[in-house]
């Protein structure tokens, strides 16, 4: 019981220290943030809907980024989750296809577009790419993961005929993964639509450019159309995400 | 049917297994199973039966001992060759439930098919022809192209047992597959195997605690104890107390 409050206060006490160190208990400061906010909140209404026509097509840029990057990524990351799956190789293919997994994944994808736009110039390309190999870390891993989670018994009755490990990922690795497979695709199309509509602020397509305009310039309220454009897109992705899940992933649950 | 190459179709001799260093699941086996036998082997849940099995049919390599299959040493490393010519059937059959029974059964036939055509799901005609005709021996060739989540327990069964004659086996190796279905429709697959293994002249080591079935379809039994045989005779002679009783 002591022992419990005293493990309980000092991790309140850290967490205390954290914050007033991150500026959580500057009163002034926060007051005035929030009187900024209020600023803000009405210089953006009403939004202006006259750059409709111009964001409408950065939109389609950026969700064709989006798109494409994912999938991708997604193929590039369906072989190199299974060269990382214990049930398949030994721990030298393993190990090398984590560590490439870990590196990709490590770079955030706004950092991959700096990169893509300095060796592939401007524009939604550079974007595309970012978001690919952003994707292929991450998937890359869930899917390792997903993979060796594949009942053993099954994998023991079908490498007991004889079957190679092409045929094995072919016969009974995918197959019995493809539902959350293609659950977590849904969700890195998600994610990636989130995040391609930041990658223009560095120049490489898609929404994100005519953001970082609209706030250098204080058009707030030509901001607020792009948010609000954004805010649709992730809000039906989110509902047809859903839909595919109830209607095509768990028909044989 | 191939010729033997020795007088036995597996030959242990002290087998010792152990999952954990402290803990053997196997201790000291020896057997012999002649070509053709339809063995059962009985044992209490937790004895070392599956375990057995495992290392008897080279899924699992044994500690120390020695085992002959098909008149192969293997417990030095199973030789390739072999994997074909020796069948194995889970407890739980081991079928990908989201693909039809057909495709379930060619998967008996990815050990002769190397080339890229499998991985299309492209198999030659005459394998396709040969699964087509093992599902009619099973009496079910009518759900081929049914999933396997759509089939009731029996015919998962029969689609499994579909899938190791599919291989060609020579002798095949089977852990309690019958153990989720009533005692008339188990008797029904074990009775079908029978016949084909008897026509086909394979070899049966089969696990499996249903004393009636063993009583009506065994040949020979062993009963393992404690990760050791214990008792080893004829199959219609054996009672549910004797399995309880005979001492490890």
């Amino acid at each position: 019981m002591r022992r419990d409050l005293l493990l309980g206060g000092s991790i309140a006490l850290l967490l205390g220290l954290v914050l007033a160190q991150l500026g959580f208990f500057d009163l002034a400061r926060l007051s005035k943030g929030t009187a900024n906010l209020v600023i803000f909140s009405r210089e953006t209404v009403p939004p202006d809907l006259g750059v409709l026509p111009l964001a409408g097509r950065a939109l389609l840029e950026t969700v064709q980024m989006a798109v494409a990057g994912t999938l991708l990524g997604f193929l590039l990351a369906l072989p190199l989750g299974l060269l990382g799956a214990r049930s398949l190789f030994p721990p030298v293919v393993i190990a090398l296809a984590r560590f490439v997994g870990a590196a990709l994944r490590a770079v955030p994808s706004l950092l991959w577009a700096v990169l893509f736009v300095i060796v592939v110039g401007l524009g939604p390309l550079a974007g595309s790419l970012a978001l690919a190999l952003y994707t292929v870390g991450y998937l890359s891993k869930l899917f390792a993961e997903l993979f060796e989670g594949v009942d053993p018994e099954i994998m023991e009755a079908v490498r007991g005929v004889g079957a190679s490990r092409p045929q094995l990922a072919r016969f009974v690795v995918w197959p019995e993964s493809a539902n959350g497979a293609l659950s977590q695709l849904l969700f890195m199309l998600e994610y990636n639509i989130r995040a391609s509509s930041i990658l223009g602020f560095v120049g490489a397509g898609g929404i994100g450019f005519y953001m970082q305009v609209y706030m250098q310039t204080l058009e707030y309220q030509r901001l607020a159309t792009l948010l609000l454009l954004i805010l649709a897109v992730v809000l039906f992705m989110d509902i047809f995400s859903a839909w595919v899940r109830k209607h095509y992933l768990l028909a044989f649950k | 049917m191939e010729m033997p190459e020795s007088g036995w179709a597996v030959k242990a001799e002290d087998l010792w297994f152990a999952y954990h260093s402290d803990l053997w699941a196997v201790k000291g086996v020896g057997l012999t199973v002649p070509w053709g036998a339809f063995l059962m082997v009985l044992g209490p849940s937790g004895a070392g039966k599956t375990t057995l099995l495992k290392l008897l049919s080279g899924l699992l390599r044994p500690c120390q001992g020695r085992v002959e299959l098909l008149g192969h040493a293997t417990d030095n490393g199973f030789p390739p060759k072999l994997r074909p010519r020796v069948g194995y059937i889970p407890q739980q059959l081991g079928l990908v439930r989201s693909m039809t029974a057909l495709e379930n059964v060619l998967m008996g036939a990815l050990g002769r098919q190397r080339g890229l055509g499998p991985l299309f799901g492209l198999f030659p005609n005459r394998e396709m022809e040969r699964a087509k005709e093992c599902l009619a021996l099973l009496g079910i060739a009518h759900k081929a192209r049914a999933k396997v989540y759509q089939l009731s327990g029996g015919e998962r069964q029969r689609v499994a047992i579909a899938r190791t004659l599919l291989q060609g086996p020579a002798i095949v190796f089977a852990d309690e597959f019958v153990s989720d279905l009533d005692l008339p429709r188990a008797a029904e697959v074990i009775g079908e195997m029978r016949d084909i293994g008897s026509s086909e002249g394979i070899t049966f080591v089969i696990n499996m605690h249903e004393i009636p079935l063993v009583q009506q379809f065994g040949d020979d039994i062993i009963i393992v104890r404690d990760g050791m045989i214990v008792h080893r005779g004829v199959a219609r002679d054996v009672t549910w107390s004797m399995l309880q009783e005979v001492p490890a």
